[in-house]
């Protein structure tokens, strides 16, 4: 085929299309958040950061006032079964601490209490959560022991269910997190439903908080 | 058995176990015996441009795209679980299967039903006019990705529904003046439908690049639904955006490739 003028200005026409295509495929937009509130849900009473004293995954007793003591300490009560809230509260965080810089998260911590000490022994505890983050702390106690801690932070007692034909169950828990801030109170808690926007909007004022 | 007519999100764990949708089930059905009749060559046309066996069949697998982007497992999958399944269900429904299914659809039966539904024929010119279907799909694309939108009506089967609907027929208008000749509109030649695909696509580019650079998952439904695979949602994200850009992109810039080739082919005009 020989080219003609027709066929280069046809071919010229195709070449500022590709072009154009490429220089714009090249430009891109960010998402970024704005705002002072928090986001989570803030609570009408101040609670006060509990004391107890639990067992770790590594087994050693793990005091929570005075190891979390001057961190903004985001607390959870969940299993390792659980098939929605528990993954997704822990994913989102371990997220958003991946992102934030180092004088935030350097100030947070993440306590996982288990509401089902039978079947999240301590290995498959630190396993599950070093999935997470490595940072993330798992506490384990009695039945009694949780609740009277669920009670101390205003939140319904955990709730086994019947067990089904192969013997598995599930665990009623509540879906907040609790969020205590460095002045040892917890203003504000985070319901099922926070999205890392939320979180990485919220824990750098948390960490100001005292 | 809880039976679902359209696959919504519905925040519960994913389990490999089919469900029926009888909604895409009756919606598949209908649309292929729609394109059963239009493809069908014409016994009183002129076959002035029949369709061939190859365009017939291509338009069966839009069919076979369309039920697969909606039924059990993909419809589910994107319309709760996976960002980028929904990218794929977009990538099926807008853009690859319209094109198909006007692609087989016989245009002397076309030529036949304009003559005899005026109605039908205004309304059918009115929406594919090629300015309009272009300002169409991109509202269309960008109002169906609005995060608050697709939080919003995916939780329901009436709103995912709607999206899905959405994103078919303004693909079907957005590809009509490119494939159908029908009305013919002299002024929209190879030359302007190639700017016209290349204009109607920039939205789709924007897309893809914001979910590809978006710090964070995007979409609430998709970030707090529990996981099916391995892949963060924030990674999810990343593959639909992916999909969109290099699938999506190839894709149009393939038919644009086409048009242009078949366009330098053409004989040159006389001077």
């Amino acid at each position: 085929m020989t080219l003609t003028s027709h066929h280069t200005s046809r071919a010229l026409f195709a070449l500022t299309l590709l072009s154009a295509m490429l220089a714009l495929a090249g430009c891109g937009v960010s998402a970024e958040s704005g705002g002072k509130a928090f986001r989570g849900t803030t609570l009408a009473h101040a609670l006060p950061r509990p004391s107890f004293t639990l067992a770790d995954v590594h087994g050693q007793p793990f005091d929570f006032r005075a190891k979390t003591d001057d961190t903004v300490t985001l607390l959870f009560f969940g299993y390792l079964n659980c098939p929605d809230v528990c993954p997704v509260h822990m994913t989102n965080i371990a997220a958003v601490m991946r992102n934030l810089p180092y004088d935030v998260t350097g100030k947070v911590r993440v306590v996982f209490i288990t509401t089902d000490p039978a079947r999240d022994t301590p290995e498959k505890l630190g396993a599950w959560l070093a999935n997470f983050d490595p940072s993330f702390i798992g506490l384990r106690g009695t039945p009694e022991q949780v609740k009277a801690i669920e009670k101390s932070v205003d939140v319904a007692p955990a709730a086994l269910g019947a067990p089904d034909s192969s013997g598995a169950y599930d665990v009623g828990h509540a879906a907040q997190v609790i969020a205590f801030t460095r002045d040892d109170s917890a203003h504000v808690v985070y319901p099922f439903g926070t999205r890392q926007m939320d979180w990485a909007h919220d824990l750098p004022l948390l960490v100001q908080v005292k | 058995m809880n039976v679902q007519w359209w696959c919504s999100a519905r925040g519960i764990p994913w389990k490999w176990q089919w469900q029926p949708y009888p909604g895409v089930w009756l919606a598949v059905l209908a649309l292929g015996a729609a394109y059963f009749r239009l493809s069908r060559p014409s016994a009183t046309g002129a076959h002035e441009a029949p369709s061939s066996t190859g365009r017939r069949i291509g338009g069966w697998i839009g069919v076979a795209l369309v039920w697969m982007a909606l039924d059990w497992p993909g419809g589910p999958l994107g319309t709760g679980y996976l960002a980028s399944v929904h990218a794929a269900q977009f990538l099926a429904l807008a853009m690859i299967a319209p094109p198909l299914l006007l692609r087989g659809i016989d245009g002397d039966r076309l030529r036949a039903l304009f003559e005899r539904n005026g109605a039908a024929a205004k309304i059918i010119r009115a929406l594919t006019t090629p300015l309009f279907a272009m300002i169409m799909f991109t509202l269309v694309m960008l109002g169906t990705h609005a995060v608050l939108i697709v939080d919003t009506l995916m939780r329901t089967q009436l709103g995912a529904f709607a999206l899905d609907l959405a994103w078919f027929l303004s693909g079907l208008a957005f590809w009509w003046p490119v494939v159908i000749d029908v009305p013919l509109r002299a002024h929209f030649g190879p030359p302007m439908r190639m700017l016209y695909l290349f204009a109607g696509t920039q939205a789709h580019l924007y897309l893809s690049m914001w979910l590809l650079l978006a710090e964070y998952p995007a979409y609430g439904i998709y970030e707090l639904a529990p996981r099916v695979t391995a892949l963060s949602a924030l990674e999810d994200q990343q593959v639909a955006g992916g999909l969109l850009l290099t699938l999506g992109g190839t894709y149009v810039l393939a038919v644009i490739s086409v048009l242009f080739f078949r366009w330098f082919a053409e004989p040159q005009p006389d001077a």
